[in-house]
């Protein structure tokens, strides 16, 4: 074989099989929660929003965020190094993702985090 | 008998820019394989007609192709089952064809070769017998062991289609036929090879070359257990 070998993809699978688990888990626990499923009940601001203030469900939907940027992007990363060859062009969509990812992550942690059920 | 109509790829790197599709009208017989009326063109109809075939019994694995568009042995294709009297034969995707129904095989022994396929030792053997294996480690090689080296399960694998790199479903296939063998000692050797981007996690589940397999392995689970070996021994 000509080209280098031995240049990583486990944790990027592992991480995307964690972040997949947490995700599906989280997903059920917000149907669950918020649109009160397998019952649904009326998804109101007041019913809602002191929920949202609260440190715990801060926490858990920082942990839903940062899982749900690296499951996408990282999903969006396995197409790119399937169907784009060059190093060069790799490289800057590589940084791309990472500049979303960052930017979407501010956006996210700075709502969740901020918010008060005023 | 009755009549068939062979689509078949035709490229001649002498003569054409590209391939092209020759239609050939034929009176099958009774019983007849696709390789049947390959041979039956070749003989008597179309003598420039290239294709791989040689032992004709599914085990050599030569006439590997793609028989409206599902890969398998010529040889093995019964031409009742296909269910239709217009038959598409192409040569086996993903590789380059080097004449009509004929594609170059070395990517595929390129990635087998990468993965040391052989019996790898760093213990003497026994003096007075050969290296003993156990009924039971003997069955974890079921499955794995089978493979003719077709070429039919990578060819139908789009990721190698898409990453020319990834060492396909072939090569491990045949590195789980080793690593899980109770006398092989070439773990590292050829973890290090498949551990890898282009190795065992560039696979996307599709299970394309379980379909593909003339054989009826199975190279993606294959490939998920060599996940999990790696992933213990990680750990």
């Amino acid at each position: 074989m000509r080209e280098k070998r031995g240049s990583g993809g486990f944790y990027a699978w592992l991480f995307q099989r964690i972040t997949g688990v947490v995700l599906v888990a989280l997903l059920l626990l917000h149907f669950w929660v918020t649109h009160g499923l397998p019952r649904p009940e009326g998804v109101t601001y007041e019913r809602i929003a002191p929920r949202l203030a609260t440190p715990t469900w801060k926490v858990i939907d920082l942990v839903f965020l940062v899982c749900a940027l690296y499951h996408g992007l990282n999903g969006v990363w396995m197409v790119v190094q399937d169907y784009i060859h060059s190093e060069r062009w790799q490289g800057i969509i590589f940084l791309l993702l990472v500049t979303v990812g960052a930017i979407l992550f501010f956006l996210g942690a700075s709502t969740v985090i901020a918010f008060k059920a005023a | 008998m009755a009549e068939y109509v062979f689509k078949i790829f035709r490229y001649d790197p002498e003569k054409d820019e590209t391939g092209r599709v020759q239609e050939y009208r034929i009176d099958v017989q009774p019983g007849w394989t696709v390789l049947d009326a390959l041979n039956y063109i070749k003989w008597f109809v179309d003598g420039t007609l290239s294709y791989r075939r040689a032992c004709r019994h599914g085990i050599c694995g030569s006439c590997g192709m793609t028989i409206n568009g599902k890969n398998g042995l010529a040889c093995e294709t019964q031409i009742k089952d296909l269910g239709t009297t217009v038959i598409t034969v192409e040569p086996l995707r993903g590789f380059p064809v080097i004449k009509d129904l004929i594609v170059d095989m070395e990517p595929l022994y390129d990635k087998l070769y990468a993965i040391k396929p052989y019996l790898i030792t760093k213990t003497p053997p026994p003096t007075d017998k050969e290296r003993l294996q156990s009924p039971e480690d003997r069955a974890k090689l079921d499955g794995k062991y089978e493979c003719i080296l077709c070429g039919c399960c990578t060819s139908s694998c789009p990721t190698y289609w898409a990453d020319k790199n990834f060492l396909g479903p072939n090569a491990l296939l045949k590195a789980a036929r080793f690593l899980f063998d109770s006398r092989d000692e070439g773990y590292e050797e050829r973890v290090s090879v498949i551990d890898d981007k282009h190795g065992v996690w560039r696979c996307h589940t599709i299970f394309n070359c379980v379909e593909a397999c003339p054989k009826e392995l199975n190279p993606t689970q294959a490939i998920v257990d060599l996940r999990k070996l790696i992933l213990r021994g990680k750990l």
